[in-house]
């Protein structure tokens, strides 16, 4: 059991800063999860946790020590790589017992540590079979299970499931919340996955272009994200983002006029200071946002770009003018592809940024 | 399809053509001419006569045995130097990498007659580096070309020269072929980079290495060049005379091409026996 603390942390790979002073705390037991597009720093982040990668500046501590300068295999991490990282010559049961065996650990415990490992994640039929007679799934599971083995107290799982299959990845994900909740250790998840980050985490830490931009519960994320970065990358399909221009400010509110729909103004209340009359802003607003037409506080027209019917809900790609919006009705299962429709947005329920992406509350 | 067929063999025709009569021919041929006397014209049929002499001949043993001996010593020294060498060469720590391969190459495209000549002034008694080198640091000169165990000791070092690099640039493509993360994660096994390399690297290896070693076992099956040139015809007395000299004598300069030719098929048999007991030996579990 440990949390893990990240102060200041900075990675530079010759002149170039991929890791912009991180202060991420997680705590013990907890399960984090750090989200954001390929090349963000998130795998370069996990492996300084690791040891893998030196810690160009700052501080990362382990169960409150110190360990910037502490041997990956005393930092007492297991990690799960992307690609499993299974030794292709062991058969499972040689790939969970190695390190084990190499540290001349005493032979009962080894066996029992992976009996313990093959019960938990059910391969005790696999032990026999070599990596390359695994589906991946299986393997996957090997790779977790060698992680288990070591009793570590803080996992480490660096996109665990990108290599399997929708339908793979949906049963390891719950099979990994499982085992967090039944080992109840330290875990810390990198992906690119929202879907994965908002159904797994106790915490997720947003990522982009090596600096965080906003660590939270999942739903508060979702509900209240600091920037439009955050607002675009948590939620599935992306939030909405219209042109708009605030027109005047009327008490704790402000007026706004969406740019590429006719002039519409919507009022929406804010309980920060109002922006300049005049300023370009953008309105977010979720897919699931949008509402029959007169329930919101402003109307737009659009017409259907392309409809998809998925059953429980449709998914309608709109045109307004140079915007597409994504609208997300189950009450839509009848439009089609060229229909024209009147949609409503709700103040309450779309967020405003200012030019530079910065929340206005 | 079958028409397509015809159409291929049609192309395939003129190579056919040539490997029927160069090498198809030769290999059936000869192999009749070992069951032939050859020493008189005309030749005539008599299958024991090559095979019968090989058997009782102290020259066929004696080279059989120098052939063997290199063999056992010079195959295993020049494969496990050519493991460090690649693994030295892979290294993240090593400068100019482009340079060194380039150098543990050059010794295959270095033409076998200077080569050889080197070899000779290197180990000559009085002048070479090697005895002035042995002097400097206390040690006697040593006869290299007039004892037979030094002699062959040049042979073995002159071939491991000349092969330990080749075989270094195929063992490296198959250590750049074992992910970077399986290391990684024996690490955080706390596996130290000696375990390491004996656990991982050389298992991982394994097949390339199988693969150096019938190559070289091949190689020194056939043995002439370095006994030819270095040591003067397998000298001194016979005492380098590999099985690749004793066929030259016997087919070239004795013209007994029966004889020859069932030395050659010998040679290649051995060479065919070693290679697959080495494959049966490190052959895959299951
Ligand atoms: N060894 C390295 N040398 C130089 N740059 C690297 C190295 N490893 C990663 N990078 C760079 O660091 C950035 C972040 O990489 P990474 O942490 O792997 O991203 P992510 O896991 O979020 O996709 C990338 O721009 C990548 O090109
Ligand atoms: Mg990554």
């Amino acid at each position: 059991m440990a949390a893990v603390t990240l102060k200041n942390v900075v990675k530079r790979f010759g002149v170039f800063e991929i890791v912009h002073g991180a202060n991420i705390d997680v705590e013990d037991g907890e399960f984090v999860v750090f989200v954001g597009p390929s090349g963000c720093g998130k795998s370069t982040l996990l492996r300084m946790i690791a040891g893998l990668e030196d810690i160009s500046g700052g501080e990362i501590a382990i169960g409150g020590k110190l360990v910037n300068d502490v041997e990956p295999a005393d930092r007492g991490i297991a990690m799960v790589f992307q690609s499993y990282a299974l030794y292709p010559h062991m058969s499972v049961e040689q790939n969970l017992s190695f390190g084990l065996r190499m540290n001349g650990n005493p032979k009962a415990d080894t066996e029992r540590r992976v009996k313990r490992a093959a019960k938990i994640l059910r391969i005790a039929e696999l032990m026999k079979r070599r990596p390359r007679q695994l589906s991946g799934g299986q393997r996957q599971r090997v790779a977790i299970g060698r992680a288990i083995v070591r009793e570590p107290q803080v996992f480490l799982f660096d996109e665990p499931l990108s290599n399997l299959d929708a339908e793979l990845r949906v049963q390891m994900r719950v099979e990994i919340s499982r085992l967090h909740k039944e080992l109840g250790v330290t875990m810390i998840y990198v992906t690119h996955d929202q879907t994965e980050a908002m159904t797994l985490a106790d915490r997720i830490v947003v990522l982009n272009a090596g600096n965080i931009e906003q660590i939270g519960a999942p739903l508060d994320l979702y509900d209240d994200p600091a920037n439009r970065f955050v607002a675009g990358f948590v939620g599935s399909p992306k939030m909405n983002f219209l042109a708009a221009q605030v027109v005047g400010n009327d008490g704790d509110a402000t007026v706004v006029e969406l740019a590429n729909h006719g002039g519409t103004r919507l009022r929406k209340p804010l309980s920060g200071a109002p922006p300049a009359v005049g300023a370009e802003v953008v309105l977010g607003v979720r897919p699931e946002h949008f509402f029959d037409t007169g329930e919101g506080d402003c109307d737009i027209a659009v017409k259907a770009d392309v409809a998809e019917h998925l059953g429980s809900v449709s998914y309608i790609y709109a045109n307004a003018g140079p915007e597409e919006l994504i609208i997300e009705r189950e009450a839509s299962r009848q439009r089609a592809s060229g229909d024209h429709m009147v949609v409503s947005i709700k103040a309450g329920r779309s967020l405003l940024f200012d030019k530079s992406g910065a929340r206005i509350r | 399809m079958r028409y397509q067929n015809a159409t291929a063999y049609r192309f395939l025709a003129p190579y056919l053509l040539i490997f029927s009569i160069f090498w198809l021919w030769p290999i059936i041929s000869s192999f009749l001419i070992s069951f032939q006397a050859t020493r008189t014209v005309p030749w005539r049929f008599a299958p024991t006569f090559n095979w019968g002499r090989l058997i009782g001949d102290p020259a066929f043993f004696n080279a059989l045995k120098n052939t063997l001996l290199i063999l056992v010593i010079q195959v295993p020294v020049m494969i496990t130097l050519a493991i460090v060498m690649a693994v030295l060469l892979n290294s993240p720590l090593l400068k100019a990498r482009g340079l060194f391969r380039f150098a543990f190459f050059a010794p295959v495209v270095v033409g076998e007659v200077a080569y050889s000549a080197v070899f000779r002034l290197m180990f000559n008694l009085d002048y070479g580096i090697i005895n002035k080198l042995l002097n400097s640091i206390g040690l006697p000169r040593i006869d290299w070309f007039s004892n037979v165990t030094p002699a062959m000791a040049v042979i073995m070092i002159a071939v491991t020269w000349r092969w330990a690099g080749y075989n270094a640039i195929i063992l490296l493509a198959g250590l750049q072929s074992i992910p970077q993360d399986v290391y990684e994660a024996a690490t955080l096994d706390r596996v130290s980079k000696l375990k390491q390399f004996f656990y991982i690297t050389l298992p991982l290896l394994k097949p390339i290495i199988v693969f150096c070693a019938v190559l070289s076992i091949i190689g020194t099956m056939q043995l002439f060049t370095e006994p030819f040139l270095i040591t003067e015809r397998g000298g001194p007395g016979g005492g380098t005379e590999t099985l690749g000299l004793l066929l030259y004598r016997q087919g070239f300069r004795s013209l007994n091409f029966g004889y020859a030719s069932a030395i050659a098929y010998t040679m290649a048999g051995l060479a065919i026996a070693i290679s697959l007991v080495q494959l049966w030996l490190t052959r895959e579990p299951k």
